[in-house]
């Protein structure tokens, strides 16, 4: 994976979330591509499988893909990149944007 | 910037839905093929027969390998009863020792006496839990099959049934189709917002694309929604 320390475990737990609620790679790539997405099915589906690393903003647009179609499995929540401990140790965030004030980083 | 955007994906969408636009006559053959595949297949059979029905068990399309199968068949959906009519309905194989002395379809047997038909077999075609249609093969001969000829017969059911049930899905392409342009439409969505979050801001493409995503969590609402209020000039949206 790359060199985000972050990027195991949020794909891991993307992939718990759709495993969980059903979802298949081909559902999800679809709802991502229409939040404009920009990797293919092939490079989503790598990355499911902890074989390709995707730029933190594709890991938290798919996070968004499928949060909003398990909208309906609670348990099912994918963390975004902020939600999980930063380097320096910052205690994880367990809801999705409850009280962020921190701006997203631009990425890429 | 160029970007690269995912388009093989978007072809092989199209392309599944191109594929399941098969023409009636692409059916028609399948169903046809496997008649005779049938046929060859079961020892005494001296006819046989593919129905496809749809869910309330009108006839969509039908094979036979001869002509007094076809008729066979056409007068027990005519007359609402036979052999196949029972099979797809009780989702069950139907075995008919001879046709003369059978009780179950008074009506049927009664018109089909004259006819080169003694013992039929037919079985359902189910796909996922849903019956189909059904296979069938006729004898001559009464007493031409047993429990033997029945395994053989869904054997092919089984394959029959998972492929027949593809070629079948009518409504599937319409429904890919709009889940397609949805897609489309949200994505163009998503990128107008971009656009003027961009402009506004002097934003990266990448910058504004996180600003909506910070956007849709924080008000708990969803990336399309937040856009669709943007590219509307909802004021809200736009501060």
């Amino acid at each position: 994976m790359g060199f985000d320390p972050h990027e195991p475990q949020q794909q891991r737990m993307l992939a718990a979330a759709l495993k969980s609620a059903r979802v298949n790679v081909g559902e999800l790539w679809l709802k991502y591509f229409s939040l404009g997405g920009e990797v293919g099915e092939y490079e989503v589906e790598a990355y499911l499988q902890g074989l390709l690393s995707l730029p933190v903003l594709q890991r938290d647009l798919l996070a968004m893909a499928a949060n909003e179609l398990i909208d309906k499995f609670p348990q099912g929540h994918a963390p975004y990149s902020d939600e999980l401990g930063s380097p320096d140790g910052e205690s994880p965030r367990k809801e999705p944007g409850s009280g962020s004030q921190q701006r997203p980083e631009s990425e890429d | 910037m160029a970007r690269k955007l995912p388009l093989d994906e978007l072809s092989t969408v199209i392309a599944r839905i191109q594929g399941l636009l098969l023409t009636e006559e692409k059916v028609d053959r399948a169903v046809r093929l496997l008649a005779r595949a049938i046929k060859d297949s079961v020892s005494g059979a001296t006819g046989a027969g593919v129905s496809i029905l749809d869910s309330r068990g009108r006839r969509t399309s039908s094979a036979s390998t001869d002509e007094v199968v076809t008729r066979a068949d056409a007068l027990q959906y005519d007359l609402g009863q036979g052999p196949c009519l029972t099979a797809w309905a009780m989702e069950e194989t139907v075995i008919v020792r001879d046709v003369v002395t059978d009780p179950r379809w008074p009506d049927w047997t009664d018109v089909v006496r004259d006819m080169p038909i003694r013992s039929v077999v037919s079985t359902p075609l189910i796909a996922e839990q849903e019956c189909i249609g059904a296979l069938k093969i006729y004898s001559d001969r009464a007493d031409a099959f047993g429990d033997e000829a029945a395994r053989v017969l869904e054997l092919f059911a089984a394959p029959a049934a998972t492929l027949l049930a593809n070629i079948q899905a009518s409504e599937a392409p319409h429904r890919i189709s709009e889940a397609l342009a949805e897609s489309l439409h949200s994505r163009d969505l998503v990128n107008r917002a971009c656009g003027i979050l961009m402009q506004r801001h002097s934003l990266t493409v990448d910058m504004a694309l996180a600003e909506l995503m910070r956007r849709a969590r924080r008000q708990n609402s969803t990336l399309g929604q937040i856009s669709a209020d943007i590219v509307a000039g909802i004021p809200a949206a736009l501060e």
